[in-house]
């Protein structure tokens, strides 16, 4: 009578048992996409520029995010201010989500919630 | 008829079962009868999931006689109670074993009323008692129920909806809420806790869906509790 929740109990833990996998591996390669994930939280709005807009913004001072170049090909992504951004004629905005546009970006502008340093 | 019309109905014709002291109205509905007016404006699945904890479930299988007018349990998954008229909803019954870690799960065996039983539902406790369709039902904190939404595994389509009303819930709690939210966090092992900021990420980039709040313009209040149990964790990342 309960084999079909039986079956169920065992999908749900070796669920549990690939997620312990996955949370001792954090630190390493496969953590990356929680701490990309885990910048663009932070941001209000990205945008892709070129890479050399992104050194440029570094020059500056603006902080740089360390994530981008543990991707291949690696990515060279930087926080600004709105305003800042707005002054970058190539700057072109990309949905905050891990999809193609902001995955193929070399270089990504992020934009911090006011609240954000 | 509507949406909200079948759920509460359903919440009427459970009642039996739905006034034993300490069964919770558990799930995703939960945020739809928190709107005001049980208002049901989220899009979910089309059942309505009873915490049973285990301790009452002696006390539970004494009244599912009195459903069977109106549903009968289903024979692939006898925890589920399958409505005998189109205008119900399914009956999903769940365990909830304070006992247990939030990484467990098992089955409690029953003759009539066998439960598969979710850690993750040891995060809840009771919380405020409302009058719906006639029928005194009690939900869960808004605290532990968004800490359960969080620290499950949550996968495609769905998982992203059970995100989605983590969402719904975390617009409606309150400071004390939050602050009971922390002190849930708090108890959590590292490798849940890290579940719980995993999951926030994957909210704070979710596109709108269908009859769910867009979460978008939102974003700012989910990575606020972000930040708020990461200073739990001392920074951690």
């Amino acid at each position: 009578m309960t084999r079909l929740l039986d079956r169920r109990v065992t999908a749900l833990r070796a669920r549990v048992l690939a997620r312990s996998w996955g949370y001792r591996q954090r630190h390493h390669a496969r953590g990356v996409w929680y701490r990309l994930r885990r910048v663009l939280a932070d941001a209000s709005a990205a945008f892709a520029v070129p890479t050399d807009e992104v050194a440029r913004l570094v020059a500056e001072g603006h902080r740089v995010e360390t994530v981008g170049r543990e991707f291949e090909p690696p990515k060279a992504i930087v926080f600004a201010p709105a305003a800042r951004v707005a002054q970058i004629a190539s700057a072109r905005a990309v949905p905050l989500r891990l999809g193609r546009e902001l995955l193929e970006a070399e270089g990504l502008v992020l934009t911090p919630f006011e609240t954000t340093t | 008829m509507t949406f909200r019309d079948r759920l509460l109905a359903t919440i009427e014709a459970a009642r039996p079962v739905l006034e034993e002291p300490d069964v919770l109205v558990v799930g995703s509905e939960v945020p739809n009868l928190l709107e005001p007016g049980a208002a049901a404006t989220l899009v979910v699945s089309q059942d309505l999931d009873i915490g049973v904890p285990i301790h009452c479930h002696a006390a539970v299988k004494r009244r599912l006689p009195e459903m069977l007018i109106r549903f009968h349990p289903s024979p692939e998954e006898p925890s589920v109670w399958t409505p005998r008229s189109p205008d119900l909803l399914e009956v999903n019954f769940v365990g909830i074993d304070p006992s247990r870690d939030p990484a467990d799960a098992y089955v409690f065996e029953d003759d009539l009323l066998p439960l598969l039983v979710f850690g993750a539902l040891s995060l809840l406790t009771a919380g405020k008692e409302i009058e719906i369709a006639g029928t005194r039902v009690r939900l869960p904190s808004p605290a532990g129920l968004l800490l359960e939404k969080l620290v499950s595994d949550r996968t495609g389509e769905k998982g992203d909806r059970d995100l989605l009303v983590a969402l719904g819930l975390l617009m409606a709690v309150g400071p004390a809420d939050l602050d009971q939210v922390d002190a849930l966090y708090a108890a959590l092992r590292p490798e849940f806790r890290y579940a719980v900021r995993s999951n926030l990420t994957i909210l704070s980039l979710l596109e709108q869906r269908t009859g769910m709040p867009d979460p978008r313009p939102r974003r700012a209040a989910v990575v606020a509790l972000l930040r708020r149990l990461e200073q739990i964790d001392g920074g951690a990342a």
